[in-house]
């Protein structure tokens, strides 16, 4: 409804990430890939760091490693042996290119370097593709559903016109945006699989950046999923998108293919997961298997049980704009006062949510939520969630002050009556603790 | 990569001091590890803990890297906190010296910081942004020092990012203030940043020796201390290459001899305190250091015995990247495990040279190749525990290696005698983890003989 943002020149405790990051997180969801960031050193070793912490798993990725004379004369020759020397040692299935803030900003085409490289070695079987991704615009999310998007693209014109599609009714293209853990990546496979649908995500981190322990190390993404179930993807009869900001990828399908898709730009709370599963029993003619049924009830009782505590209560919510529309859903039917929501910048879904957004960083989330009794957001705020005296709750990314948050489940009821309890059971700590310090203080 | 020999070891000067007389090796497209020269700027001028860092670029070096490192504050908290310009398109078209300015005004206003760091990435380099002009204009008028750290990712390794970092402290902090009451016989840790709170333990053993810290560049550092660090009687360069150049103009402009050392190990923590009192040339002191070590050592040898039983023979290929390899060596040797290898990526020939002092002729040297090398060393040398920066940490994990995390990112405080023991009870605690055999075993299922009823 409306989008504000506080007036001052300097960005305080940034909530925004490099778009760059989104991109390489996007290609752990495939197997055999490496995403190649065509940058100076740190741009990737940043984004490693980064992921490996919060993921607590390997992370692949690559770099040009750009310096300051690359970038002035040629910062295409770097690429061209970071592409060789990728190519010809670990033989990946995809590869993708990531401009960043450097190239872009200097200029550098290594687009139709790309595709003249493509050609000159004859380039079959692999997928190979680039995206431009420089850091002053977006964020993780637009990092990630871009990169989705020229994967998409790139498929599209390897398998060539539409005439030669053999459509699969019974078969969903899963897209899963940049927020959904790969606990929840599981939990979506699952529900859509269990209305007796074939279901192939893209990417899919469930099968990667879960934990696995496969041994023999690779410099290549384990896990995720496979070209091949990528390229078949696109016989789908559907396409099932998470998150608003995976409506573009969809929408390619749809132009090139003619698939037709379904955005749920929710996935959290009760009324999301109604949406969903009536959605898959109304095309499928399946009825709900008896187990989701019996978790809609154990979510409905969780929130009787858990409303008690929720009364009065007030949060804060600063996250990436799709995560934050689908946190904000849930905490609407525990009937919390959402007291501030800030994210990184601006969507055409924050932007048509009835509530105020404010585009912006946690300073302006410890400002505007001042008061507030619950935290929610990335690890960065558990500072600022201590100047304010509110309760944090850890979610969105990164996250690094609690084991297992990469599996922890937000979507379907399960993921409801999780999120539900956790909120609860940490507003109920933090009673007990002003509860004691007041004794202490009579 | 076939394995090298110690005497065939590329010397490499990159990151030392001056003269150069090699290149830095330019880093391999498609096959690079590690961080950038602004990453290695920050790594040393974050623990400046009072004072404001601004990243003056677009978000991401700011955005994914702060709040990042291990380094500890006991007080001042500012230096946690993510400044950046977070630089849009219209800025890079139109520039960005007023954000910046904007932004100084800013943080100095609100926040009222000892100092501000401004740190240049990439973008602002390359767009030709007069940083300097803008600091020296802001220093001006906030009266406040305004340092511009010249330190893009593109120029270079981290090394050289530290390096960067102790010029700018040349230029424009150490010599600019004077400590509030005189201190006669002070020693300055350079290069030792207080992760997981080493500087803590260094500091500690320093006050039972009667040793003054004058200022800690930069481990929980105050601003204002390293302003008077010229007025030390001596420099410890605590296993940090980097910033030997730092040690040697201090030398040369204010006479302050300088001595390299580590914390690491009981052997090299008392060649350290004895290294500062006889800089000293303080007789007394000495003696009180003496009678230090010697109570610490034997104190220490009794509290290990336990754990040399557990560790003796075991082996450990180490793969710290840097500097820290031969200290670490030394830590190691002590608790009787050997090393069967050990990185020397970024090691510079000197570093080589302590290396191949501490290790066996068997040791085999890791010149680079990332994860997959050490894991193929590990395999080779049968080797029981795996000793590197978090950055292999899961690599490690997946390969069911235990191991131990040595880097920037650790938890743990393994300097002084106090930091060996802890690290003794580490090993230990990583090998005798019931993890390892639970996860090589097969699935009930899975086990081989189908007529096992």
């Amino acid at each position: 409804m409306t989008i504000n943002k506080r007036k001052k020149p300097t960005s305080v405790n940034p909530i925004k990430i490099g778009q760059s990051l989104g991109a390489v997180l996007a290609m752990q969801g495939c197997y055999r890939a490496m995403p190649i960031v065509h940058g100076s050193q740190g741009c990737s070793a940043f984004s490693k760091a980064l992921l490996t912490r919060h993921f607590r798993e390997p992370i692949a990725v690559q770099t040009s490693a750009l310096q300051e004379m690359d970038v002035i004369f040629d910062a295409n020759r770097n690429l061209e042996e970071a592409l060789n020397t990728v190519l010809s040692k670990h033989r990946p299935d995809i590869i993708g290119i990531i401009g960043t803030e450097l190239t872009d900003v200097a200029g550098v085409d290594y687009q139709s370097m790309l595709k003249s490289y493509k050609r000159e070695r004859n380039m079959r079987g692999g997928l190979a593709f680039s995206v431009t991704l420089p850091d002053f615009r977006g964020s993780l999310e637009s990092g990630f559903s871009s990169t989705v998007e020229a994967m998409i693209d790139e498929m599209i014109q390897q398998v060539g016109p539409r005439g030669s599609r053999n459509v699969n009714t019974r078969q969903i293209t899963l897209l899963p945006g940049s927020f959904l853990t790969p606990g929840d990546v599981m939990e979506l496979k699952e529900i859509i699989s269990a209305f007796g649908f074939e279901v192939i995500a893209v990417p899919d981190i469930s099968t990667s950046l879960s934990g696995h322990l496969l041994t023999g190390f690779s410099p290549l993404t384990r896990g995720g999923v496979p070209l091949d179930s990528m390229l078949q993807s696109l016989q789908s009869g559907l396409t099932i998108a998470i998150g608003g900001s995976m409506e573009r990828p969809a929408r390619r399908l749809h132009n090139a293919l003619g698939t037709p898709y379904k955005v749920f730009q929710g996935a959290m709370g009760l009324k999301a997961a109604d949406e969903l599963l009536h959605f898959l029993h109304q095309i499928s003619g399946e009825s709900v298997p008896l187990r989701y049924c019996w978790q809609r009830e154990n979510l409905l009782d969780s929130m009787l049980d858990a409303h008690f505590q929720f009364a009065g209560m007030s949060t804060l919510i600063a996250l990436e704009p799709d995560h934050l529309y689908s946190v904000s859903q849930w905490l609407e039917e525990l009937g919390v006062e959402q007291k501030a929501l800030i994210t990184s910048y601006e969507t055409p879904v924050v932007v048509e949510m009835e509530r105020e957004i404010w585009i912006g960083d946690l300073d302006d989330a410890e400002f505007l939520g001042k008061g507030a009794d619950l935290w929610i957001g990335n690890s960065h705020g558990i500072s600022g969630a201590e100047r304010i005296d509110a309760a944090f709750m850890p979610a969105g990314f990164p996250v690094w002050n609690e084991l297992g948050a990469y599996m922890s489940t937000s979507v379907g009821y399960r993921g409801a009556m999780e999120w539900t309890n956790k909120a609860g059971n940490l507003l109920m700590q933090r009673e007990a603790r002003h509860r004691e310090s007041s004794i202490r203080h009579r | 990569m076939e394995p090298i020999r110690k005497d065939e070891i590329d010397a490499q000067e990159c990151g030392s001091v001056t003269p150069k007389s090699k290149p830095c090796p330019r880093p391999k497209p498609g096959e690079a590890a590690g961080g950038c020269s602004f990453d290695g700027a920050q790594i040393t001028l974050l623990p400046i803990m009072d004072a404001a860092h601004l990243v003056h670029g677009p978000i991401a070096c700011a955005g994914n890297s702060w709040e990042s490192r291990g380094t500890l504050t006991s007080g001042p908290s500012l230096s946690q906190y993510g400044f950046a310009t977070d630089l849009n398109d219209t800025d890079i078209i139109f520039g960005g010296e007023k954000k910046l300015r904007d932004s100084i005004n800013y943080i100095a206003e609100r926040f009222a910081p000892p100092a501000i760091f401004v740190y240049a990435t990439c973008v602002t380099a390359l767009i030709g942004e007069d940083m300097d002009a803008v600091c020296k204009e802001a220093a001006e008028r906030l009266a406040i020092p305004v340092i511009p750290v010249n330190s893009p990712g593109f120029v270079g390794s981290k090394n050289l990012g530290n390096r960067l970092a102790g010029e700018a402290l040349l230029q424009y902090v150490i010599g600019t203030g004077e400590p509030e009451r005189e201190i006669p016989l002070g020693v300055n840790l350079i290069g030792e940043y207080n992760i997981a709170g080493e500087m803590w333990d260094i500091e500690k053993l320093m006050n039972s020796a009667g040793i003054t810290l004058m200022s800690r560049i930069t481990g929980d550092a105050r601003y204002k201390e390293i302003t008077w660090a010229h007025r030390a009687k001596v420099n410890m360069v605590v296993c940090s290459r980097a910033l030997l150049g730092l040690a040697k103009e201090m030398e040369s402009r204010y006479n302050i001899p300088y001595f390299e050392g580590s914390f690491y190990g009981a052997k090299e923590t008392t060649y350290s305190l004895r290294q500062m009192a006889f800089l000293m040339n303080d007789r007394e002191m000495e003696r009180r250091v003496d009678r230090l070590t010697e109570r610490e050592e034997s104190r220490l040898i009794q509290d290990l015995r336990p754990y040399r039983k557990l560790l003796k023979g075991k082996k450990a290929v180490l793969y710290t990247g840097g500097v820290k390899s031969w200290s670490i060596i030394s830590a190691l040797k002590e608790l009787g495990v050997q090393v069967v290898g050990v990185g020397t990526n970024k090691s510079t020939e000197d570093d080589v040279r302590r290396i191949a002092d501490r290790v066996g002729d068997d040791t085999e040297y890791i010149p680079e190749g990332g994860a997959s090398r050490i894991i193929k060393t590990v395999r080779e040398r049968k080797a029981d525990i795996m000793i590197a920066g978090g950055r292999n940490m899961y690599v490690a994990m997946k390969e069911q290696i235990p191991f131990i995390d040595i880097n920037q990112e650790r938890h743990k405080a393994y300097a002084g005698y106090e930091g060996l023991l802890r690290l003794a009870k580490e090993l230990t605690y990583s090998l005798a983890n019931p993890i390892w055999k639970l996860a090589a075993s097969p699935a009930p299922w899975d086990k081989e003989d189908p007529y096992d009823h």
